[in-house]
């Protein structure tokens, strides 16, 4: 059993409270509309849960990585990573929320919408049954379904929710038929009794286990946006409200890849096929399509919506070459860090912009460096570090990635390729980049400077520390994403 | 009539390949969410003859806990349609065209 002082029962126990006390206390109370106070209150409760967190990695009270355990939740420093991922991007969603949610219907369902997300991330991460792990998945999607139309006389935002809705109920639909086809041949529905058992499986029954496999890979690439499954994201990503693209896109995506890093890379490596390449051709595919296409967009959203199609790309080059090399999965887990906390900053400086400008199409953003100088600050540092320029945090887990492809090579010959091809992309990312921060600049009449939301500012402040802190002092981060990388060994 | 595994499991890929047919052809947001139904379905089929033949329990507790959600999140998807509704008077997918790139 699980005790009840493990870092997820406490999380669960204080956001689970919090995000059900939230709605009652809004009934409770006769007067309506004031947003701050119920962000507040989550607020509140994310930082108890980070604080927890941290605590309990400061007073080594967590176990070491570990993928198999008997338990249906692992209190493991794995989770704990994503976890201080996925806290760090809620809070940026609450604070972003609070002015742009305000004069807005319902606010108190919206913020604790957030938190039983936020729970769902978490439990993701600490899973290691796969019923646990569908529960956590459903508990994530249903509050985003809903958060992605919050703004229900919006048409652009009901579009994104409904197509969000199809795509997502069909990933988790293929995602139980997996499940019922691994716990078909295994008997179990514990992740590491079913890697064991797939590691000695017959030969005329490994076409279902690779059939299994696949069905990982389709329903959670819905939610990575891998390339074959991403039609949806742009239009999701662009229509929901920008402080919610900022969850999706940071928060949502990054507990796919930590159901991918449980599920996927572990049944791949007890199969052990040449899963490797396959899954390095949709890490080259994913960030390609993502760059290219992102050039061509009008919208600032959009571009950060394709843009974070590419980084899943990058981030999947860890998974691709996780049998060759350890290296890769700590440059897959810090670069996923890095990017919850630049994306999340960049959607959530859109919500600023949203906010004061009621647009982000990208001709609305000329002359912005002068009307909202902290805002593009907060921009143009983490386009920046998404492109991976040297001194800040995106190019180490950069270089960490595809240092590790290079090394690689010794025992695959093609897995240099995947670190060229990621050079090269962030190259061309660079370039697009670099187009917004022209405009932003360099273009456009001299405007009045305008008043900056103030909780966007708080947000900008506090990512240009991180990224730029953990650009010039790398080292306590990298040593602490070390201890969070699983061991690999299969023992049959 | 014969009671073995592989009947249920042709059902059940029956079922899963319908359910696909149907997500891929037809654009009507009911019949796509009808669709995803089926295949929880085909899944919910597996779990419980496999729960059957295993002779363990797990399957059937998962099929449970699989048919609550579904049913949340039909409850979620039919809302979000209804809205759609009232804005397009249609819930064709193909028609919603605000957002493109």
């Amino acid at each position: 059993m699980i005790e009840l002082t493990s870092t997820p029962m406490i999380i669960v126990a204080i956001l689970g409270t919090i995000g059900v006390l939230i709605p009652v206390i809004s009934v409770a109370r006769k007067e309506h509309g004031s947003s701050s106070f119920y962000g507040a209150i989550a607020l509140g409760a994310l930082f108890a849960s980070i604080g927890y967190v941290i605590y309990q990695i400061a007073a080594n009270n967590i176990a070491p990585a570990a993928i198999f355990t008997e338990d249906v939740l692992a209190d493991d420093t794995f989770g704990s990573l994503f976890a201080i991922a996925m806290l760090i991007v809620a809070i940026f969603t609450t604070v972003g929320s609070f002015n742009y949610m305000r004069k807005k219907s319902h606010p108190a369902v919206y913020f604790s919408l957030i938190l039983l997300s936020t729970i769902g991330m978490v439990l993701i991460a600490y899973s290691t049954d796969l019923v646990m792990l569908f529960v956590a998945w459903e508990l994530m999607s249903i509050p985003t379904y809903v958060l992605a139309g919050f703004m229900k006389k919006d048409p652009s935002s009901n579009e994104a929710a409904l197509k969000y809705f199809l795509f997502g109920a069909l990933s988790s639909a293929i995602i139980i038929y997996g499940i019922s086809i691994a716990y078909g041949l295994t008997g179990s529905t514990n992740i590491g009794d079913v890697i064991q058992t797939f590691a000695t499986i017959d030969s005329e029954m490994l076409p279902l286990a690779l059939l299994a496999i696949a069905m990982f890979v389709a329903g959670f690439g819905f939610k990575m946006g891998l390339v074959p499954f991403h039609m949806w994201l742009p239009d999701t990503y662009e229509g929901a409200p920008p402080t919610i693209s900022a969850l999706l896109a940071a928060g949502t995506k990054k507990a796919g890849f930590a159901a991918a890093l449980r599920v996927i890379v572990m049944g791949s490596i007890a199969l052990s096929l040449d899963w490797t390449f396959a899954l390095g051709v949709i890490a080259v595919m994913t960030m390609t399509v993502g760059n290219i296409a992102a050039i061509m967009q009008k919208n600032l959203a959009r571009v950060l919506a394709y843009s974070s199609i590419g980084h899943a790309g990058y981030i999947l080059i860890g998974l691709a070459i996780a049998p060759y090399t350890a290296i890769g999965i700590q440059g897959s887990l810090f670069h996923i860090l890095n990017h919850a906390v630049m994306k999340g900053a960049a959607f959530i400086a859109v919500a600023g912009i949203v906010t004061t400008l009621a647009s982000s199409h990208l001709d609305k953003i000329k002359g912005l460096g002068r009307s909202m100088p902290i805002t593009s600050l907060g921009l143009v540092i983490s386009l920046l570090a998404l492109a991976g320029v040297p001194p800040l945090n995106g190019f180490w887990s950069k270089l960490i990635l595809f240092g590790a492809a290079l090394d690689a090579g010794a025992v695959a010959p093609w897995t240099p390729w995947l670190a060229i091809a990621g050079v090269l992309n962030s190259a061309l990312s660079l370039a697009y980049y670099g187009w917004i921060i022209r405009k932003m600049y360099f273009e456009g009449e001299t405007e009045k400077r305008v008043r900056e939301p103030a909780s966007v500012v708080a947000v900008m402040i506090f990512s240009i520390i991180f990224i730029v802190g953990i650009g010039v002092y790398p080292d306590p981060i990298i040593q602490f994403v070390e201890t969070a990388v699983p061991s690999l060994a299969v023992t049959p | 009539m014969s009671n073995e595994l592989i009947d249920f499991f042709i059902v059940s890929i029956a079922l899963l390949g319908i359910g696909i047919y149907g997500l891929a052809v037809k654009r009507n947001a009911i019949r796509m969410l009808f669709a995803i139904e089926i295949i929880i379905n085909a899944a919910n089929l597996n779990l419980v003859a496999f729960a059957r033949f295993l002779s363990h329990s797990g399957g059937q507790t998962l099929a449970l806990f699989s048919i609550a959600i579904a049913a949340a999140e039909v409850a979620v998807g039919l809302a979000l349609i209804i809205v759609a509704y009232r804005m397009y008077k249609n819930v064709d997918i193909a028609e919603f065209r605000s957002l493109k790139g």
